[in-house]
Protein backbone atom coordinates (compact mmCIF):
# COMPACT_ATOMS: atom_id res chain seq x y z
CA UNK A 1 0.00 0.00 0.00
CA UNK A 2 1.99 3.05 1.19
CA UNK A 3 4.50 4.40 3.67
CA UNK A 4 4.01 6.61 6.70
CA UNK A 5 6.57 9.32 7.29
CA UNK A 6 5.82 12.00 9.88
CA UNK A 7 3.34 11.19 12.62
CA UNK A 8 1.70 13.56 15.10
CA UNK A 9 -0.83 12.73 17.79
CA UNK A 10 -2.88 14.75 20.25
CA UNK A 11 -4.44 12.34 22.72
CA UNK A 12 -5.23 11.92 26.41
CA UNK A 13 -1.63 10.71 26.82
CA UNK A 14 1.71 12.48 26.50
CA UNK A 15 1.84 12.00 22.75
CA UNK A 16 2.28 15.42 21.12
CA UNK A 17 5.82 16.26 22.09
CA UNK A 18 8.22 14.45 24.46
CA UNK A 19 6.26 11.25 23.86
CA UNK A 20 6.04 9.19 27.06
CA UNK A 21 3.83 6.11 26.87
CA UNK A 22 5.23 4.63 30.08
CA UNK A 23 3.28 7.13 32.18
CA UNK A 24 -0.51 6.85 31.88
CA UNK A 25 -2.84 9.83 32.23
CA UNK A 26 -6.14 8.79 33.80
CA UNK A 27 -9.74 9.73 33.05
CA UNK A 28 -11.60 12.75 34.46
CA UNK A 29 -15.20 11.86 35.33
CA UNK A 30 -14.90 8.71 33.19
CA UNK A 31 -13.65 10.66 30.15
CA UNK A 32 -10.17 10.38 28.72
CA UNK A 33 -9.78 14.01 27.65
CA UNK A 34 -7.07 15.01 25.19
CA UNK A 35 -4.07 16.92 26.56
CA UNK A 36 -4.21 19.84 24.17
CA UNK A 37 -1.02 21.78 23.44
CA UNK A 38 -0.88 25.59 23.33
CA UNK A 39 -1.28 25.58 19.51
CA UNK A 40 1.40 28.18 18.89
CA UNK A 41 1.11 27.74 15.11
CA UNK A 42 -2.54 28.86 15.01
CA UNK A 43 -3.16 32.65 15.08
CA UNK A 44 -5.25 33.64 18.14
CA UNK A 45 -7.89 35.28 15.92
CA UNK A 46 -8.54 31.91 14.24
CA UNK A 47 -7.99 29.75 17.33
CA UNK A 48 -10.72 31.52 19.32
CA UNK A 49 -13.36 30.40 16.84
CA UNK A 50 -12.34 26.75 16.75
CA UNK A 51 -14.13 23.97 18.59
CA UNK A 52 -12.13 21.12 20.15
CA UNK A 53 -12.23 18.79 17.13
CA UNK A 54 -11.13 21.50 14.69
CA UNK A 55 -8.47 22.71 17.12
CA UNK A 56 -7.00 19.24 17.66
CA UNK A 57 -7.12 18.37 13.98
CA UNK A 58 -5.57 21.60 12.76
CA UNK A 59 -3.04 21.71 15.62
CA UNK A 60 -1.81 18.21 14.80
CA UNK A 61 -1.91 18.71 11.03
CA UNK A 62 0.07 21.95 11.00
CA UNK A 63 3.17 20.06 12.13
CA UNK A 64 2.97 17.92 8.98
CA UNK A 65 1.70 20.45 6.43
CA UNK A 66 4.96 22.39 6.58
CA UNK A 67 5.87 20.33 3.51
CA UNK A 68 4.26 20.63 0.08
CA UNK A 69 1.32 18.26 0.00
CA UNK A 70 -0.88 17.06 -2.85
CA UNK A 71 -3.95 16.86 -0.67
CA UNK A 72 -5.65 16.44 2.69
CA UNK A 73 -7.62 13.31 3.64
CA UNK A 74 -9.35 13.31 7.01
CA UNK A 75 -11.60 10.79 8.74
CA UNK A 76 -14.01 11.76 11.53
CA UNK A 77 -17.00 10.02 13.03
CA UNK A 78 -18.68 13.13 14.40
CA UNK A 79 -16.56 16.17 13.49
CA UNK A 80 -17.24 19.28 15.58
CA UNK A 81 -20.42 17.94 17.14
CA UNK A 82 -20.20 20.27 20.17
CA UNK A 83 -20.44 23.34 17.92
CA UNK A 84 -23.24 21.72 15.96
CA UNK A 85 -25.27 21.30 19.15
CA UNK A 86 -24.53 24.89 20.22
CA UNK A 87 -25.89 26.04 16.86
CA UNK A 88 -29.00 23.85 17.10
CA UNK A 89 -29.61 25.05 20.66
CA UNK A 90 -29.39 28.65 19.43
CA UNK A 91 -32.13 27.93 16.90
CA UNK A 92 -34.42 26.81 19.74
CA UNK A 93 -33.33 29.43 22.28
CA UNK A 94 -33.73 32.35 19.90
CA UNK A 95 -36.81 30.93 18.15
CA UNK A 96 -35.17 30.66 14.74
CA UNK A 97 -34.24 34.35 14.96
CA UNK A 98 -30.82 35.93 14.61
CA UNK A 99 -28.08 33.30 14.82
CA UNK A 100 -24.30 33.66 14.93
CA UNK A 101 -22.38 32.00 12.08
CA UNK A 102 -19.29 30.76 13.94
CA UNK A 103 -20.76 27.63 15.54
CA UNK A 104 -22.34 26.60 12.26
CA UNK A 105 -19.17 27.17 10.23
CA UNK A 106 -17.09 25.16 12.72
CA UNK A 107 -19.58 22.34 13.18
CA UNK A 108 -19.57 20.72 9.76
CA UNK A 109 -17.47 17.57 9.56
CA UNK A 110 -15.36 18.96 6.72
CA UNK A 111 -14.46 22.09 8.74
CA UNK A 112 -11.28 20.32 9.91
CA UNK A 113 -9.87 19.49 6.47
CA UNK A 114 -11.19 22.78 5.10
CA UNK A 115 -9.51 24.84 7.80
CA UNK A 116 -6.22 22.96 7.31
CA UNK A 117 -6.43 23.67 3.57
CA UNK A 118 -7.20 27.36 4.14
CA UNK A 119 -4.44 27.88 6.70
CA UNK A 120 -1.80 26.13 4.61
CA UNK A 121 -3.08 27.54 1.27
CA UNK A 122 -3.36 23.97 0.00
CA UNK A 123 -5.62 23.93 -3.04
CA UNK A 124 -5.19 20.21 -3.72
CA UNK A 125 -7.49 17.27 -3.01
CA UNK A 126 -9.49 17.90 0.17
CA UNK A 127 -11.76 15.15 1.40
CA UNK A 128 -13.40 14.17 4.68
CA UNK A 129 -14.63 10.63 5.31
CA UNK A 130 -17.47 10.28 7.81
CA UNK A 131 -18.17 6.56 8.01
CA UNK A 132 -18.54 6.61 11.81
CA UNK A 133 -16.20 3.96 13.28
CA UNK A 134 -14.62 3.28 9.87
CA UNK A 135 -14.00 6.92 8.91
CA UNK A 136 -10.21 6.67 9.26
CA UNK A 137 -10.12 3.30 7.51
CA UNK A 138 -11.94 4.82 4.52
CA UNK A 139 -9.47 7.71 4.55
CA UNK A 140 -6.65 5.11 4.34
CA UNK A 141 -8.34 3.40 1.38
CA UNK A 142 -8.79 6.79 -0.31
CA UNK A 143 -5.10 7.65 0.23
CA UNK A 144 -4.09 4.27 -1.16
CA UNK A 145 -6.15 4.73 -4.32
CA UNK A 146 -4.76 8.24 -4.89
CA UNK A 147 -1.18 7.09 -4.32
CA UNK A 148 -1.70 4.17 -6.71
CA UNK A 149 -2.70 6.69 -9.39
CA UNK A 150 0.15 9.07 -8.61
CA UNK A 151 3.12 7.42 -6.91
CA UNK A 152 5.08 10.66 -6.44
CA UNK A 153 2.30 12.36 -4.45
CA UNK A 154 2.24 13.08 -0.72
CA UNK A 155 -0.93 13.35 1.33
CA UNK A 156 -1.85 14.45 4.81
CA UNK A 157 -3.83 11.53 6.21
CA UNK A 158 -5.47 11.65 9.60
CA UNK A 159 -8.48 11.38 11.85
CA UNK A 160 -10.07 13.41 14.64
CA UNK A 161 -12.90 12.96 17.09
CA UNK A 162 -13.88 14.88 20.21
CA UNK A 163 -15.94 14.07 23.28
CA UNK A 164 -18.98 16.33 22.97
CA UNK A 165 -21.88 16.68 25.37
CA UNK A 166 -24.05 15.29 22.59
CA UNK A 167 -22.19 12.12 21.70
CA UNK A 168 -21.19 11.40 25.31
CA UNK A 169 -24.67 11.81 26.82
CA UNK A 170 -26.50 9.96 24.06
CA UNK A 171 -23.98 7.12 23.98
CA UNK A 172 -23.99 6.94 27.80
CA UNK A 173 -27.77 6.55 27.80
CA UNK A 174 -27.44 4.01 25.00
CA UNK A 175 -25.09 1.92 27.16
CA UNK A 176 -21.85 2.51 25.23
CA UNK A 177 -20.03 4.05 28.21
CA UNK A 178 -19.74 2.60 31.69
CA UNK A 179 -21.38 4.39 34.60
CA UNK A 180 -19.20 2.92 37.38
CA UNK A 181 -16.00 4.76 38.32
CA UNK A 182 -13.29 3.96 35.81
CA UNK A 183 -9.53 3.97 35.90
CA UNK A 184 -7.06 3.01 33.18
CA UNK A 185 -6.32 -0.16 35.13
CA UNK A 186 -9.82 -1.53 35.75
CA UNK A 187 -11.29 -0.92 32.26
CA UNK A 188 -10.83 -4.52 31.06
CA UNK A 189 -11.78 -6.21 34.35
CA UNK A 190 -15.23 -4.86 35.20
CA UNK A 191 -17.26 -7.39 33.17
CA UNK A 192 -20.01 -4.89 32.41
CA UNK A 193 -21.47 -3.20 29.35
CA UNK A 194 -19.92 -0.04 27.96
CA UNK A 195 -16.44 1.39 27.70
CA UNK A 196 -14.60 4.61 28.50
CA UNK A 197 -15.01 7.78 26.37
CA UNK A 198 -11.95 9.16 24.63
CA UNK A 199 -10.88 11.62 21.98
CA UNK A 200 -7.87 12.70 19.99
CA UNK A 201 -6.31 13.43 16.64
CA UNK A 202 -3.63 11.52 14.73
CA UNK A 203 -2.04 12.82 11.54
CA UNK A 204 0.36 11.11 9.13
CA UNK A 205 2.30 11.99 6.03
CA UNK A 206 1.46 9.26 3.50
CA UNK A 207 3.48 8.57 0.36
CA UNK A 208 4.97 5.78 -1.77
CA UNK A 209 8.48 6.98 -0.84
CA UNK A 210 10.21 4.25 1.13
CA UNK A 211 13.34 6.17 2.08
CA UNK A 212 12.99 7.78 5.49
CA UNK A 213 9.64 6.15 6.23
CA UNK A 214 8.68 5.25 9.80
CA UNK A 215 6.40 2.37 8.86
CA UNK A 216 4.36 0.90 6.04
CA UNK A 217 0.62 0.32 5.92
CA UNK A 218 0.67 -3.02 4.12
CA UNK A 219 -2.99 -3.95 4.01
CA UNK A 220 -6.44 -3.00 5.25
CA UNK A 221 -9.78 -4.76 5.32
CA UNK A 222 -13.10 -3.40 6.56
CA UNK A 223 -16.44 -5.09 7.04
CA UNK A 224 -19.84 -4.64 8.61
CA UNK A 225 -21.21 -7.61 10.52
CA UNK A 226 -22.46 -8.66 13.95
CA UNK A 227 -21.46 -12.28 13.40
CA UNK A 228 -18.28 -13.08 15.34
CA UNK A 229 -17.64 -16.31 13.41
CA UNK A 230 -17.67 -14.39 10.14
CA UNK A 231 -15.28 -11.74 11.54
CA UNK A 232 -12.90 -14.45 12.77
CA UNK A 233 -13.04 -16.21 9.41
CA UNK A 234 -12.25 -12.92 7.60
CA UNK A 235 -9.36 -12.32 10.00
CA UNK A 236 -7.93 -15.75 9.26
CA UNK A 237 -8.10 -15.05 5.51
CA UNK A 238 -6.52 -11.61 6.01
CA UNK A 239 -3.58 -13.06 7.95
CA UNK A 240 -2.93 -15.83 5.44
CA UNK A 241 -3.16 -13.41 2.50
CA UNK A 242 -0.99 -10.56 3.76
CA UNK A 243 1.32 -11.87 6.48
CA UNK A 244 2.57 -15.07 8.13
CA UNK A 245 3.23 -16.54 11.57
CA UNK A 246 6.92 -15.74 11.16
CA UNK A 247 6.45 -12.09 10.26
CA UNK A 248 3.57 -11.13 12.56
CA UNK A 249 4.81 -10.18 16.03
CA UNK A 250 1.99 -8.30 17.68
CA UNK A 251 -1.77 -7.85 17.57
CA UNK A 252 -3.09 -4.51 18.76
CA UNK A 253 -6.61 -5.23 19.89
CA UNK A 254 -9.38 -2.65 20.13
CA UNK A 255 -10.80 -4.48 23.18
CA UNK A 256 -12.58 -1.80 25.20
CA UNK A 257 -13.96 -3.45 28.35
CA UNK A 258 -17.50 -3.78 26.97
CA UNK A 259 -18.51 -7.34 27.81
CA UNK A 260 -21.04 -7.34 24.92
CA UNK A 261 -18.22 -6.90 22.39
CA UNK A 262 -15.77 -9.30 24.01
CA UNK A 263 -17.05 -12.21 21.90
CA UNK A 264 -15.61 -10.57 18.75
CA UNK A 265 -12.15 -10.17 20.25
CA UNK A 266 -12.14 -13.59 21.94
CA UNK A 267 -13.28 -15.38 18.77
CA UNK A 268 -10.69 -13.55 16.68
CA UNK A 269 -7.97 -14.50 19.16
CA UNK A 270 -8.66 -18.17 18.36
CA UNK A 271 -7.56 -17.48 14.77
CA UNK A 272 -4.20 -16.00 15.75
CA UNK A 273 -0.92 -17.91 15.70
CA UNK A 274 -0.07 -19.47 19.09
CA UNK A 275 2.03 -17.46 21.53
CA UNK A 276 1.52 -14.27 19.55
CA UNK A 277 1.73 -11.14 21.70
CA UNK A 278 -1.56 -9.24 22.11
CA UNK A 279 -1.69 -5.64 23.29
CA UNK A 280 -4.60 -3.29 24.02
CA UNK A 281 -4.82 0.49 23.67
CA UNK A 282 -8.29 1.73 24.65
CA UNK A 283 -7.20 2.35 28.28
CA UNK A 284 -4.91 5.05 26.83
CA UNK A 285 -7.13 6.68 24.21
CA UNK A 286 -10.68 5.61 25.14
CA UNK A 287 -13.43 4.50 22.80
CA UNK A 288 -14.34 6.81 19.94
CA UNK A 289 -14.91 6.67 16.21
CA UNK A 290 -11.28 7.54 15.37
CA UNK A 291 -9.64 5.20 17.90
CA UNK A 292 -8.08 3.14 15.10
CA UNK A 293 -6.10 6.20 13.92
CA UNK A 294 -4.54 6.50 17.35
CA UNK A 295 -3.80 2.76 17.20
CA UNK A 296 -1.94 3.31 13.92
CA UNK A 297 0.05 6.11 15.55
CA UNK A 298 0.79 3.82 18.52
CA UNK A 299 1.89 1.04 16.15
CA UNK A 300 4.31 3.44 14.45
CA UNK A 301 5.76 4.32 17.86
CA UNK A 302 6.15 0.64 18.77
CA UNK A 303 7.87 -0.06 15.44
CA UNK A 304 10.17 2.96 15.75
CA UNK A 305 11.13 2.18 19.36
CA UNK A 306 10.98 -1.62 18.92
CA UNK A 307 9.40 -2.02 22.32
CA UNK A 308 5.89 -2.37 23.72
CA UNK A 309 5.06 -0.61 27.02
CA UNK A 310 4.19 -3.34 29.55
CA UNK A 311 0.81 -1.88 30.48
CA UNK A 312 -0.38 -2.49 26.90
CA UNK A 313 0.29 -6.21 26.91
CA UNK A 314 -2.51 -8.70 27.41
CA UNK A 315 -0.42 -11.70 26.33
CA UNK A 316 3.30 -11.02 26.17
CA UNK A 317 5.62 -12.96 23.91
CA UNK A 318 9.36 -13.28 23.55
CA UNK A 319 10.14 -11.79 20.20
CA UNK A 320 13.50 -10.46 19.12
CA UNK A 321 12.00 -7.56 17.20
CA UNK A 322 8.69 -6.15 16.03
CA UNK A 323 8.29 -6.44 12.28
CA UNK A 324 4.55 -6.48 11.72
CA UNK A 325 1.61 -5.34 13.81
CA UNK A 326 -1.99 -6.28 13.11
CA UNK A 327 -4.65 -3.89 14.45
CA UNK A 328 -8.11 -5.34 14.93
CA UNK A 329 -10.67 -2.72 15.90
CA UNK A 330 -14.40 -2.93 16.29
CA UNK A 331 -16.85 -0.05 16.64
CA UNK A 332 -20.13 -0.78 18.40
CA UNK A 333 -20.06 -4.44 17.38
CA UNK A 334 -20.90 -3.66 13.76
CA UNK A 335 -17.95 -1.93 12.08
CA UNK A 336 -14.74 -3.97 12.01
CA UNK A 337 -11.30 -3.29 10.57
CA UNK A 338 -7.98 -5.07 10.18
CA UNK A 339 -4.92 -2.91 9.47
CA UNK A 340 -1.49 -4.43 8.92
CA UNK A 341 1.49 -2.21 9.69
CA UNK A 342 5.04 -3.19 8.94
CA UNK A 343 8.55 -2.09 9.80
CA UNK A 344 10.44 -0.60 6.88
CA UNK A 345 13.58 -2.54 5.94
CA UNK A 346 16.80 -0.70 5.34
CA UNK B 1 -27.73 51.62 34.63
CA UNK B 2 -24.93 54.19 34.68
CA UNK B 3 -23.06 54.69 31.40
CA UNK B 4 -19.77 53.50 32.94
CA UNK B 5 -21.41 50.35 34.26
CA UNK B 6 -22.90 49.71 30.84
CA UNK B 7 -19.46 50.04 29.23
CA UNK B 8 -18.00 47.46 31.62
CA UNK B 9 -20.91 45.10 31.00
CA UNK B 10 -20.58 45.51 27.23
CA UNK B 11 -16.84 44.80 27.32
CA UNK B 12 -17.48 41.55 29.21
CA UNK B 13 -20.17 40.60 26.69
CA UNK B 14 -17.86 41.32 23.74
CA UNK B 15 -15.19 39.06 25.27
CA UNK B 16 -17.72 36.26 25.88
CA UNK B 17 -19.50 36.49 22.52
CA UNK B 18 -16.31 36.66 20.50
CA UNK B 19 -14.39 34.21 22.73
CA UNK B 20 -11.52 36.70 22.98
CA UNK B 21 -9.09 34.52 24.88
CA UNK B 22 -6.41 36.41 26.81
CA UNK B 23 -8.33 39.73 26.60
CA UNK B 24 -9.60 41.30 29.84
CA UNK B 25 -12.27 44.06 30.04
CA UNK B 26 -9.63 46.58 31.14
CA UNK B 27 -7.62 45.81 27.98
CA UNK B 28 -10.41 47.27 25.80
CA UNK B 29 -10.22 51.07 25.71
CA UNK B 30 -13.46 52.99 25.27
CA UNK B 31 -12.27 54.82 22.15
CA UNK B 32 -10.14 52.01 20.68
CA UNK B 33 -11.29 50.89 17.19
CA UNK B 34 -12.95 47.48 17.29
CA UNK B 35 -11.99 46.54 13.71
CA UNK B 36 -8.70 46.59 11.86
CA UNK B 37 -6.31 48.10 14.39
CA UNK B 38 -7.22 47.99 18.09
CA UNK B 39 -9.04 44.75 18.89
CA UNK B 40 -8.46 43.54 15.31
CA UNK B 41 -11.94 42.13 14.76
CA UNK B 42 -13.15 41.03 11.32
CA UNK B 43 -16.38 40.78 9.31
CA UNK B 44 -17.60 37.59 11.05
CA UNK B 45 -17.15 39.39 14.38
CA UNK B 46 -19.36 42.24 13.15
CA UNK B 47 -22.21 39.73 12.69
CA UNK B 48 -21.54 38.37 16.18
CA UNK B 49 -21.74 41.93 17.60
CA UNK B 50 -25.02 42.62 15.79
CA UNK B 51 -26.40 39.40 17.29
CA UNK B 52 -25.09 40.52 20.72
CA UNK B 53 -26.99 43.83 20.46
CA UNK B 54 -30.12 41.95 19.42
CA UNK B 55 -30.02 39.34 22.16
CA UNK B 56 -28.83 41.44 25.07
CA UNK B 57 -30.45 44.80 24.33
CA UNK B 58 -33.29 44.05 21.89
CA UNK B 59 -31.71 46.20 19.16
CA UNK B 60 -32.15 45.26 15.49
CA UNK B 61 -29.60 46.69 13.08
CA UNK B 62 -30.66 45.88 9.55
CA UNK B 63 -29.00 48.67 7.57
CA UNK B 64 -25.28 47.94 7.02
CA UNK B 65 -24.54 51.69 6.85
CA UNK B 66 -26.02 52.11 10.31
CA UNK B 67 -23.96 49.14 11.55
CA UNK B 68 -20.76 50.79 10.37
CA UNK B 69 -21.53 53.88 12.43
CA UNK B 70 -22.44 51.89 15.55
CA UNK B 71 -19.67 49.29 15.61
CA UNK B 72 -16.78 51.75 15.74
CA UNK B 73 -15.70 51.51 19.37
CA UNK B 74 -17.19 50.85 22.83
CA UNK B 75 -18.27 54.51 23.16
CA UNK B 76 -20.35 54.45 19.95
CA UNK B 77 -21.90 51.12 20.85
CA UNK B 78 -22.87 52.28 24.35
CA UNK B 79 -24.37 55.55 23.03
CA UNK B 80 -26.45 53.56 20.53
CA UNK B 81 -27.56 51.07 23.20
CA UNK B 82 -28.71 53.88 25.51
CA UNK B 83 -30.68 55.50 22.67
CA UNK B 84 -32.25 52.37 21.18
CA UNK B 85 -32.41 49.56 23.76
CA UNK B 86 -35.74 47.82 24.22
CA UNK B 87 -34.66 45.60 27.11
Amino acid sequence: MFYIHDTICISPQTSYTDIDLGKINGPVENKLLAKEPSYEGIPLGILRRMGRAVRMGVGAALQITKQNLDGIIIGTGNGGMEDCIKFLNQIIEYEEGMLTPTNFVQSTTNAIAGQIGLMTKNKGYNCTHVHRGLAFENAIIDADMLLTENSSAKYLLGAVDEISAYNYNIDLLDGWFKKEKLTNENLYDLNSAGSIAGEGAAMFLASKEKIGASAEIKAIHILHSDNEQMIASELKKFISKYTSEEKLNLVLSGENGDNRLQKYYSTCETQLPEKLAIARFKHLFGEHASASALAVWLSCQIIIKQSVPKHLLKFPANNAGINEILIYNNHKGIQHSFILISRVDG
Amino acid sequence: MEKEQLKQQLKKQIITFLNLMQVKPEDIKDDEPLFGEGLGLDSIDSIELIVLLNREYGINIQDPKEGRKVLVDVNTMVDYIIAHRTK
